[in-house]
């Protein structure tokens, strides 16, 4: 019994950092109603930037943030501004931009393969890894201690994003353009300019999750494919632009791989996650606490 | 002499070169790359008949190559059946699965549809890779399954040298060019066009969308299955890993888009940029710049999205009509895209 | 002989109620009018009665068979076609490639279809732009497009959704007649329009509806001298000055 409620606790854990990598996806999909394909990807880089900029100053993993979160800012700003946009204006009166969701697939590929070419293809991990394997002791019960970290930095994300987006001059103007471009672009909102300020801040975050994944997760050129199709699974199943549903979607799906191995083979469990995507699909695909929108 | 005239020497033409290539190119590393080039050709075009005249995103269509591919291959394996029998048995699965799998999607709006039909693929992949026995069908799992070339002959689908499937694969991609032709020209094809531009409009003159899509979805799942058993038996060796990989489904989709979904020669043409691009990085930069294609891809994916959304065939075609009016100079009263419907 | 019998149709969105209660009845061959301020629910009246949704409540009758909720496509095939206010080309295609899209409803066979097409098209005058692409056509030819799609399916009851929206004094004139050389061959229309002009000339009766309710029903000149018609449009205090 108590198994089951480590595997419960660290499956929260984990999947509140699963919710972490996928709050990015739901803010860029929240304003720009885009699916973004390439966001494993921008969590692929976030890992080789968080990577390179441990390895090469010897900072701890947490420190990297003050480095990461900007570089990731103005990757994700200047990828929407140079790469998206012109596809944006393009399909200005297109009623679904699938165009763009081809577009965004294609800048996965390049990411991914463009990594494997600088960097080949071998796993990574930080050297020096201070919190390589620490664990807090819960009476008999072990919880992982990088995971606990990754869980805070979870909801100070959450919090911090949502502070933002309620109190500031930005924040506001990309709530607006969210609701109603047209009418936004109208009270002077540039929106072209609030899509790179969101999909920089989508970027940003899969940073910040980057960070509190590389202390335990392995780090090579395709490790963002897996976070990707979860990153889908999981704001599909929190609601697409809702921040708390990609914390509690990831959740789901973190309890649903660790306390899963329990009755079934690991590999089950993930046709378990896929199974309660498609169900969700169905059944409800505004998801959990997603805005019920002109799909 | 005039462009009808000219058309149907260019289509003889080309009949006769893809026929007789196999007399001059000797080489078998050449001719496999021929074969694969056919069928990638083949998955795209069949591909398109969902992706391209339904004006649908689906991604997951490697699952349809994987079930041709396992049903024909447990089918000759355990039962002794003929792989061509398994053939048909396989699309006929393919179908049934591909029907299943649009109804309740097929409503979804465009990127959802693409998210379920990526889900779709990836649990069956999942499935596949997990399950070793499906009471008495072996699956093996993640092992795969292996077909040892015993017999040869045309009733086992299987041959000591490769010009027999370069035909074989030729003459399944014909056939299908043929049939996306037909269709775009009958009752279906106007449906398709007419429910993937404008729906509601669609249905307002009678056009029952949805069941267009189902019809155009069964019709695309069971040909693509048939290209599964080809593989099966070409490469004797299939697994999840790589018949029912999420590359391949989204292979076949860039190919498709490259090339130009919704005309009957784009995925044609996307194959033939493509694939030896593809082979050409595989094989002289294999080992210095792994993945150098798939960059290549992405960014000719995103070029051509950004320039030229309706795919390369837009700007060829228009070449290949300049072309004809200098060598057959007619007034004609507008261009006529290549494939496009004449009225 | 009835056409169509709306009785007592009503259309609720969530609180708002869009259709009050409607009744109204068209004869064969005859053409009917509605008329009524912006946001009066004319369209939403057309769509309820064309299947792009069901009526909240109510009975909708086609040539004596219920016909609420059926979809679109099937009740395009059993003689009742529709336009659109903001009208849908297939874009890329050209004007043939449309129409015939429309004429496969009567027939399988592309070349019976095409030909149906070009039939329609050259009742309408149209035939000489057939190659053009419909993305390029000018406003005045797309509402004429929309009509001869409509036409193809071969109705018995055309409703045409402000067909004439945007047209040119001259090109309302043309349309006008286009209307009532197709009742001539026996097709009864229900047309919405705002342009009184074409309404009081063309229609034979007019039924005239404000915040979702009738509130006047009869000849065009007996409509253009009803108060409540004229105060709906006018307001109260024209009416009141008018007396």
């Amino acid at each position: 019994m108590l198994y089951i409620i480590e595997d419960m606790i660290n499956g929260i854990l984990m999947g509140s950092i699963y919710g972490l990598t996928a709050m990015g996806l739901t803010i860029i999909f929240g304003v720009l109603k885009v699916i973004n394909f390439a966001h494993g990807s921008l969590l692929m880089v976030g890992l080789y930037a968080t990577y390179w900029a441990i390895t090469l100053t010897g900072i701890h993993p947490y420190l990297a943030l003050f480095m990461v979160i900007p570089a990731m800012f103005v990757f994700g700003y200047y990828l929407q501004d140079i790469v998206i946009k012109p596809i944006f204006i393009a399909e200005k009166n297109v009623r679904e931009p699938i165009t763009v969701i081809i577009v965004t697939t294609g800048i996965w590929y390049i990411l991914d393969n463009l990594t494997l070419l600088l960097f080949g293809p071998q796993y990574r991990s930080i050297p020096d890894n201070p919190l390589q394997g620490q664990m807090f002791e819960i009476g008999t019960m072990f919880v992982s201690a990088p995971k606990f970290y990754g869980f805070l930095t979870a909801i100070v994300t959450a919090c911090a994003i949502h502070w933002f987006m309620q109190k500031t001059i930005m924040g506001r103007a990309i709530r607006a353009t969210s609701m109603d471009r047209e009418a936004a672009s109208l009270m002077g909102i540039n929106q072209y300019r609030i899509y790179n300020v969101a999909f920089g801040i989508g970027a940003a975050t899969a940073g910040i999750a980057a960070v509190t994944l590389i202390p335990f997760n392995n780090i090579f050129p395709t490790v963002g494919v897996l976070f990707d199709i979860k990153g889908f699974i999981i704001v599909v199943l929190g609601g697409l632009g809702s921040i708390s549903g990609a914390l509690i979607g990831g959740i789901i799906v973190g309890l649903i791989e660790s306390v899963g191995p329990q009755f079934m083979t690991a590999t089950w469990t993930e046709a378990i996650v896929y199974g309660l995507f498609l169900l969700v699909l169905f059944v409800k695909p505004s998801g959990l606490f997603g805005q019920k929108h002109d799909w | 002499m005039n462009h009808q005239h000219i058309n149907k020497i260019m289509l003889a033409g080309v009949l006769v070169i893809a026929f007789a290539l196999p007399l001059v190119v000797r080489s078998a590393t050449y001719l496999h790359i021929l074969v694969l080039l056919f069928f990638y050709a083949y998955l795209t075009t069949s591909w398109n008949i969902v992706g391209g005249f339904a004006g649908v995103l689906p991604l997951g269509h490697a699952a349809f190559v994987g079930i041709g591919a396992y049903t024909s291959t447990i089918l000759s394996l355990q039962y002794g059946i003929s792989p061509w029998l398994g053939m048909l048995v396989g699309g006929v699965l393919a179908t049934i699965v591909g029907v299943i799998i649009s109804l309740p999607t097929l409503k979804m709006r465009g990127a959802y549809f693409a998210l379920a039909t990526i889900a779709f693929a990836e649990g069956i992949r999942v499935m596949v890779e997990n399950i070793d026995y499906i009471g008495p069908l072996k699956l093996n799992g993640p092992r795969g399954l292996q077909i040892p070339p015993l017999q040869t002959g045309l009733e086992h689908f299987m041959f000591a040298s490769k010009e027999p499937y370069y035909y074989i694969i030729l003459i399944m991609l014909l056939a299908v060019m043929l049939m996306t032709y037909l269709i775009s020209r009958a009752k279906l094809g106007y449906y398709l066009m007419a429910g993937g531009e404008e729906p509601e409009a669609a249905m307002a003159l009678g056009v029952n969308v949805a069941r267009a899509k189902l019809i155009a979805m069964a019709i695309s799942s069971f040909l693509t299955a048939l290209a599964g058993t080809f593989y099966a038996q070409f490469s004797l060796y299939i697994h999840p890993k790589s018949i029912i990989s999420l590359d391949m489904s989204f292979e076949i989709a860039f190919i498709a888009l490259i090339g130009g979904r919704g005309s009957i020669f784009g995925p044609i043409l996307g194959a033939l940029l493509l694939r030896p691009v593809g082979d050409f990085c595989r094989i002289y930069f294999g080992d210095t710049l792994p993945g150098l294609h798939l960059v290549i891809f992405g960014l000719v994916l995103i070029f051509v999205m950004l320039y030229q959304p309706r795919g390369i065939q837009e700007p060829i075609s228009r070449a290949y009509q300049a072309l004809l009016n200098r060598l057959a100079p007619t007034p004609s009263p507008r261009t006529v895209k290549l494939g496009e419907i004449r009225s | 002989m009835t056409m169509l019998h709306v009785e007592k149709m009503t259309k609720q969105f969530g609180g708002l109620r869009a259709i009050d209660s409607l009744d109204l009845t068209i004869k064969k061959g005859q053409i009917l009018g509605l008329i009524g301020p912006n946001g009066a629910g004319k369209s939403t009246a057309f769509n309820c009665i064309a299947g792009s949704f069901g009526p909240t409540s109510g009975e909708i009758t086609f040539e004596g068979k219920r016909i609420n909720g059926h979809k679109p496509w099937n009740l395009c095939k059993m003689g009742l076609a529709r336009t659109f206010q903001i009208v849908k080309p297939f874009a890329s295609k050209n004007v043939l490639y449309n129409v015939t899209v429309a004429s496969f409803v009567t027939t399988n066979s592309r070349k019976v279809a095409e030909e149906k097409a070009l039939a329609v098209l050259e009742s309408l005058n149209f035939a000489n732009k057939k190659d053009i692409l419909a993305g390029n056509l000018t406003i005045a030819d797309r509402k004429r497009l929309e009509i001869a799609k409509a036409l193809a399916t071969e109705p018995k009851l055309l409703l045409l959704d402000e067909v004439m929206a945007g047209l040119r004094p001259n090109e309302v004139d043309e349309m006008v007649d286009i209307l009532k050389t197709l009742r001539d061959r026996g097709v009864t229309i229900f047309v919405i329009e705002h342009i009184m002009r074409a309404i009081m000339a063309l229609s034979d009766r007019v039924v005239v509806i404000q915040f979702g309710k009738k509130i006047a029903e009869g000849t065009p000149q007996e409509i253009a001298n009803n108060e409540a018609v004229i105060k709906a449009y006018l307001g109260e205090d024209y009416v009141a000055a008018r007396n």
